[in-house]
């Protein structure tokens, strides 16, 4: 394993998040983009038999990698050598059981107690700034699965006191039992909030956002000047570690060939 | 049962004897040959005011030459069950063909911009995918509702139609969806008997629930295959033909999208439509639209006029993967 000194910033939290996954764990993985990325570079390198499923219900695929962009899922190649082709429904009912122990998103926007937003920034509902898709697939996701990851960009935009519109739950005011009350399955909710530059948690006991640990890269400081919200600082900040030439090569060469997502963000050189 | 909460989302209200009612009176249930044109299972089954569901996309096997049909037909005021879309809801609502949407992912496109603006005329009501998946779910089983572990607690609860209630059985809280019968259900597929017997190879999106809840169901299908092979191998069968409504032979139906096992998408065409539904002035949409729906009177215009044999045969040979499909 070779540090590697260049890469972009959306490369690195790539690498971050694959280290991250379990292979006796079970992910229900958003669409495309870098929830999707991470998983794939997981499962080349380091965990084939990734027990990662889509949310069109295609059950632990081992995708013929590159993909298509904009296909990404319901694809051919994208549900290649899976163990079973379901659908929409039944994989939401083996995440309603509990099937699925972590989910893994996207998001335009987060909040302090990990509540996201990807409807529309801006103005009101009634007249939004910019409108998005909507809700999609990760309400059921960030609802359902035990434990949810989350994947964002560090902006002062994106993480704000208070999202324009909360597409999928968090731990929504953040009181004891919030999630319950709504009728969420008991014990579920945020888990962990990775961005180029850092990996948060959230505190055991008010469920608040909690910054756990930071890139080679940067300080702090940084990190906090690029949030609209000052999140609680665990007793000790880790050092997340910078990818290696391995996995640069893996996602370069065979997963995102023409750098549709890893090219994001700006260059890293240490 | 106590409501805990309600969302003030607009939604058709379920109907389950209503629909058992239509289905007695105009569903056949014997063998009939019900193939036709796209423009006349449209022009038959689609009405102006109608609630609209389609599986997939115009990416992955979806019905692409059958909503092309619909916009060259005009037709006004429809409901769009928009879940798991990428650009089907922008087309028909820049072709004035929308009046409400429910969103569970209602795509991208110019046209959806300014839908949520006060002065448009065209509601919005916030579901998830799932949800829509559900409520089609729960209209297939004939039941009013179906109670679900999601959406609530979020701001698309509060703008959809579904309600928090206290469980008569467990008192405890849960979420109530209300059942979705379209009015149409339109769903490309591999392969389709005369009568509606239908084969989807690989995955899908909510293929039999869509078929299963709408009132009427056009099937569009790559090739019509002998009722022989559907007796002989009934496993395969996706769709029972007593469901289904029209049959419309349809080869490349899904274009520019893919049909899984039989040939890729077409990378140009799509972003071809995509720059066009992005681009803000419009311009670019009613050039795409003169070009690819209203100049060209059919589906077999559309492929043998603008997309051509040699494009398509490319596309034919790059669907590499076979395993699970035909072989």
């Amino acid at each position: 394993m070779t540090r590697a000194t260049d890469f972009t910033e959306t490369e690195a939290m790539i690498c971050v998040v694959a280290n991250m996954m379990e292979a006796d764990k079970s992910y229900w993985v958003v669409g495309g983009g870098p929830p999707r990325i991470a998983s794939l570079l997981a499962q080349k390198l380091y965990i084939p038999n990734l027990a990662a499923s889509t949310e069109d219900g295609v059950i632990a695929p081992q995708p013929a990698i590159p993909l298509q962009p904009l296909m990404q899922f319901v694809s051919a190649r994208a549900s290649y050598r899976g163990v079973a082709w379901t659908n929409m429904n039944t994989v939401c009912s083996h995440a309603s059981l509990g099937f699925f122990d972590y989910g893994l998103l996207a998001t335009l926007q987060v909040d302090p107690y990990g509540n996201i937003n990807s409807s529309f920034l801006g103005g009101d509902y009634y007249h939004p700034g910019r409108r998005y898709g909507g809700a999609g697939g990760a309400n059921e996701i960030a609802s359902m699965c035990w434990r949810t990851i989350l994947l964002t960009r560090q902006e002062k935009r994106k993480f704000v006191k208070k999202v324009d519109f909360i597409s999928s739950p968090g731990f929504l005011d953040g009181s004891p039992g919030a999630r319950e009350r709504a009728g969420l399955p008991a014990d579920s909710g945020p888990y962990r909030l990775h961005t180029p530059e850092a990996m948060f948690g959230y505190d055991e006991e008010t469920r608040y956002m909690k910054l756990m640990a930071i890139a080679e890269w940067v300080e702090v400081e940084d990190v906090l000047a690029k949030m609209d919200f000052e999140p609680l600082i665990a007793p000790k900040v880790a050092r997340l570690k910078p990818p290696t030439e391995e996995e640069l090569e893996v996602l370069r060469v065979y997963i995102d060939p023409a750098g549709v997502t890893i090219s994001e963000g700006d260059w890293i050189h240490l | 049962m106590q409501v805990l909460s309600s969302g003030i989302g607009e939604f058709r209200m379920p109907d389950p004897d209503g629909h058992r009612a239509y289905i007695r009176e105009h569903k056949p249930r014997t063998l009939i040959n019900k193939v036709m044109t796209e423009q006349e299972a449209i022009s038959k089954f689609v009405s102006d005011g109608d609630y609209l569901c389609y599986d997939c996309n115009m990416i992955m096997r979806g019905p692409s030459s059958l909503i092309r049909e619909i916009i060259r037909q005009g037709k006004k005021n429809l409901s769009v069950g928009g879940r798991f879309t990428y650009v089907i809801v922008n087309l028909l609502v820049a072709t004035g063909c929308v009046s409400h949407i429910d969103v569970g992912y209602m795509g991208v496109g110019a046209a959806l911009t300014r839908v949520l603006d006060k002065e448009s005329k065209i509601t919005v009501t916030e579901w998830s995918n799932s949800a829509m998946t559900m409520r089609q779910l729960a209209g297939s089983l004939g039941i009013p509702f179906i109670p679900v572990r999601f959406l609530s607690g979020s701001d698309a609860f509060h703008y959809s139609g579904a309600k928090l209630v206290k469980d008569p059985f467990t008192d405890k809280e849960v979420v109530l969806l209300p059942a979705l019968n379209p009015d149409i259900g339109l769903i490309h597929v591999h392969q389709c008997d005369v009568y509606g017997n239908a084969r989807i190879f690989g995955p899908s999106v909510s293929p039999v629930e869509t078929a299963t809840a709408s009132k009427k169901v056009i099937i569009s299908t790559e090739e019509i295959i002998d009722t022989e092979y559907i007796r002989r191998d009934p496993g395969k069968t996706t769709i029972p033909y007593y469901l289904v409504d029209a049959v419309v032979e349809a080869p490349f139906g899904a274009h520019p999208g893919e049909v899984q096992g039989l040939y890729n998408s077409d990378a140009d065409a799509i972003m071809e439509l995509f720059q066009a539904c992005m681009e803000p002035s419009g311009t670019g949409l009613s050039q795409y639209l003169e070009k690819y729906i209203h100049s060209v009177a059919t589906h077999q215009e559309y492929l043998e006029q603008r997309i051509g044999l040699a494009r398509l045969q490319a596309l034919k040979q790059q669907a590499e993967i076979k395993e699970g499909y035909y072989l």
